[in-house]
């Protein structure tokens, strides 16, 4: 089934010939942005040096510093009073990264939720429950508009209070799920201790965390779904981007909307189709805040086959990160966060250790930070009062709950070269 | 609109909302026939006093959705709020019942001030609570930029509001002053360091003198905003005078009533707030007994508005208790400690306010055979309550587990309740 037959299938010169049209547009949209006027200014390109889609390489890249350093309106490249919706998410330090949307980039967004779930055969016909967090998140509201778009049924939940969410699937005959895949086993297992068989259940569409097709296996048969992997992030406007068809080998990439590239993280050489490297995706529609080669860190590769269903070219699953960006529950967390928190608080000494875990299902992550001898008295509770201290602090920035230990100074690792400060447990156990 | 044209409307609209339900929905149909009235016997708004109630309990009655009057496939959303036991309030909504109610609020807002210049943070939940969703529309129709922050991480809220330049929030009055308490502590001055300027405050009862305090305090009007899921959700507010809440007459005929006897009283009097939303499709409500005492003022407001307004809301007739902006009725509390077999059926609430915040603690009897010293043991079984209350509440309350025969027993009515946010 398709939502939009002719973009979702348009290819060869056609699509080529959009493309270059709607990135020289691009490129003309970002001029507004005094970063993006002075960096083309300086490798003096502009868009009229567009006249063929691998003309793009003439482009600089962005990354998410870039981003970083308009907090938090310099990217913007319409006046505010045009901007409808602002999301932000995680930076790489203490800052977020804002995201602003126009009413014309919420219609595009929704457009592109609906083209995926249509794409897995989702119709008005269904009841959707949204079992991931709104607000600031893009994953909730993004699939939200996408699935009222379509005249699906939405059941707003959010994440937690899973007994009533079982009761509302049983009770409103839910037919499809969003939400990330650690969640998606926890409500299996929960379903399964209330004796619920969870009968309606037809479709998952899971994502905002790696999961591996053993994963996907494992949710098919516990929760009697067709599972789907769902890809984006907050700067290509939100979840969406691709999103796999009912081949399930690949995510389609919506080309007329993004014109992607894989590069070598390390040179920033372009690959070719088949070589694995990081994923770099100049949005092609985008007005209220225009990107150019903007590098996501993800590391990906282009199929070379043709899919059966017609659409155009697919990147493979995403497979790790060409930094060090962690995914915590869904939430991204970059561990120079975590540095510039405890660097905040005078009770902390330089070091500490990230660990992280899955206990039950949920991602868990501990950080054992070193108290300066100064703080490091005998009462417990003064101990305790730094370390809610610290929770509290780290929540802040992080968006997220963590463990903390206090240990005495001097006695974590110290690392004579690269730091290697987090330990990821995880594995591929879910 | 001139009030005759506004009246002839509210006719209109009724006469068709009780013929399509007479004709289309069992529920009414019945209910109608039960009270002995037909449509026809509507012959002008004064004889909509010959239509029979309807009643919350009704709501949980017909659980999940016997009175909905839509397809499955017309539906396009659920809202769920707490129901007087077990089961939630389910409400459902087609596409023009979301259209209604944005439109509603993108009124109200707009008589707030608010318009495409604005950014409005709403820091009320999102997901089923009607509050985020409802305001978040409201906002996005008016063309302001919506900054979705939803509930919690107040620190993180206000860096934000600071940040981003938000010039209107959308919240409940105590999460109001709790962001005033956390701002001072952070040594931000909403008043001096911030541009927000309106607070469309609700989903909780608030007194004049909350009012008063917040607007002295942080340097911004307080608005009043008004609804329930069962209307859809919030959608009536008070205007720039700040003389009581506009209900758009247009889309709802608004009475109060004596709630002992039913009888409509005069504007001025204070009564029950009762309301007939007219053209809701998928759940309509023909007067639906709110449960809120307030008063009607029908003249027309020194803004121009001929809608008429309701005073703020001065209570409830029912036992109903609004816990940081979410419905609870001590009925519920009774239902889920029943399915706890190591506790009795005494129990206590004690409601009190913590900062800003409501705090509810919960006192419950042990079962004789399940009392015991072990601290280990105890533990174990208050956290089994605290997590089937929160289950069946959806709000974290305290649990103290109380000694078998340790709590007040009650010869008449029990009195269970003890809220002391009130001082």
């Amino acid at each position: 089934m398709f939502w939009d037959k002719e973009m979702e299938t348009l290819g060869g010169k056609a699509l080529e010939d959009l493309q270059v049209k709607r990135l020289r547009q691009t490129i003309r949209q970002a001029e507004k942005v005094p970063f993006f006027k002075n960096l083309l200014g300086e490798k003096g390109v502009s868009a009229d040096d567009i006249n063929k889609i691998t003309d793009v390489s003439k482009l600089p890249f962005t990354t998410k510093k870039d981003l970083q350093g308009g907090y938090p309106f310099g990217f913007l490249a319409v006046p505010k009073k045009e901007v409808v919706r602002i999301h932000t998410t995680s930076g790489t330090t203490g800052k977020p990264t804002v995201v602003g949307y126009t009413r014309k980039d919420l219609d595009n967004w929704s457009e592109l939720i609906a083209r995926n779930m249509t794409m897995v055969g989702l119709t008005d016909e269904d009841t959707f429950q949204n079992a991931v967090n709104y607000g600031l998140f893009t994953g909730g509201l993004g699939f939200h508009y996408g699935a009222e778009k379509i005249g699906m049924t939405v059941i707003p939940s959010g994440t937690g209070n899973t007994k009533r969410q079982i009761e509302m699937i049983d009770d409103f005959g839910v037919t499809a799920v969003h939400c990330t895949p650690s969640y998606a086993m926890h409500l299996a297992e929960v379903a399964e201790e209330m004796g619920s068989k969870l009968e309606t259940f037809k479709t998952g569409l899971f994502g905002a965390e790696p999961w591996s097709d053993n994963t996907r296996k494992t949710l098919e048969q516990k929760l009697g779904v067709t599972a789907y992997d769902s890809y984006g992030m907050s700067e290509m406007y939100g979840p969406g981007a691709a999103f796999e068809c009912q081949e399930r080998n690949g995510l389609h990439f919506w080309h007329d909307c993004y014109l992607i590239e894989i590069i070598d993280p390390e040179t920033e050489e372009v690959l070719a189709p088949g070589e694995r490297g990081e994923l770099v995706v100049t949005p092609l529609v985008k007005e209220a805040m225009p990107l150019i080669r903007y590098r996501t860190g993800d590391i990906t590769c282009i199929l070379e086959d043709e899919c059966p269903c017609g659409r155009g070219p697919r990147i493979a699953r995403i497979t790790g990160r060409s930094d060090d960006m962690l995914v915590i529950r869904g939430i991204n967390v970059f561990p120079s966060q975590i540095e510039h928190v405890l660097r905040t608080l005078p009770e902390v000494g330089d070091q500490f250790m990230v660990y992280v875990d899955r206990i039950n299902h949920l991602d868990e992550m501990t950080i054992d930070v070193e108290i300066r001898k100064e703080f490091f008295s005998g009462e417990l509770s003064d101990l305790e009062k730094i370390q809610k201290k610290i929770i509290h602090a780290l929540r802040d920035t992080l968006n997220l709950r963590t463990k903390v230990n206090l240990v005495e100074h001097e006695s974590l690792p110290r690392f004579e070269g690269k730091a290697k400060r987090v330990i990821d447990r995880r594995g591929d156990a879910i | 609109m001139p009030v005759e044209q506004l009246s002839e409307l509210q006719y209109k609209r009724m006469k068709t909302l009780v013929y399509r339900l007479y004709s289309f929905s069992e529920f009414y149909h019945k209910r109608m026939k039960e009270h002995n009235v037909h449509p026809d016997d509507i012959r002008s708004l004064a004889d909509v006093t010959k239509l029979p109630f309807m009643y919350k309990s009704d709501l949980r009655d017909n659980y999940p959705d016997k009175i909905f009057t839509a397809s499955q496939d017309e539906l396009v959303r659920y809202h769920v709020s707490s129901g007087t036991t077990g089961k939630p309030t389910v409400v459902g909504y087609t596409q023009n019942d979301l259209e209604l109610w944005t439109t509603s609020l993108a009124r109200a807002l707009t008589g707030c001030g608010l318009g495409r210049g604005d950014v409005m943070q709403v820091s009320y939940g999102y997901g089923l609570f009607t509050g985020g969703l409802g305001l978040h529309y409201g906002a996005e129709r008016i063309g302001a930029t919506v900054v979705p922050t939803s509930v919690g991480n107040t620190e993180r809220q206000i860096e934000l509001m600071q940040d981003l330049k938000v010039t209107a929030i959308a919240c409940t009055p105590s999460y109001m002053i709790h962001i005033g308490e956390t701002a001072d502590r952070m040594g931000v001055s909403i008043e001096k360091d911030t541009y927000l300027k309106v607070a469309v405050l609700g989903a909780e009862p608030w007194s004049e003198q909350m009012k008063m305090h917040i607007q002295d305090r942080l340097g911004i009007r307080a608005h009043n905003i008004f609804g329930t899921s069962e209307l859809s959700g919030p959608m009536f507010c008070d205007c720039a005078e700040q003389n009581g809440i506009h209900i758009w007459a247009d889309m709802a005929y608004t009475e109060i009533i004596d709630p002992d006897t039913g009888e409509q009283l005069p504007p001025g009097e204070k009564g029950e707030l009762v309301m007939t939303v007219l053209q809701k499709e998928a759940l309509p409500m023909i007067r639906y007994r709110i449960g809120d005492i307030t008063s009607m003022d029908d003249s027309v407001c020194a803004c121009g508005r001929t809608h008429p307004r309701i005073d703020r809301l001065q209570g409830r007739v029912d036992d109903m208790l609004i816990i940081r902006g979410i419905n609870v009725f001590p009925s519920q509390v009774e239902h889920a400690l029943l399915g706890i077999p190591e506790v009795s059926g005494h129990f206590m609430i004690v409601v009190d306010k913590k900062g800003a915040l409501d705090e509810m603690l919960v006192q419950v009897e042990m079962n004789p055979e399940a009392f015991s010293d072990k601290v280990q043991d105890i533990m174990e079984i208050s956290k089994k309550v605290s997590h089937v209350l929160k289950n069946s509440l959806n709000i974290s309350v305290g649990v103290e587990l109380a000694a078998p025969g340790a709590l007040p027993r009650f010869e008449g009515k029990a009195k269970r309740v003890i809220d002391r946010r009130l001082n």
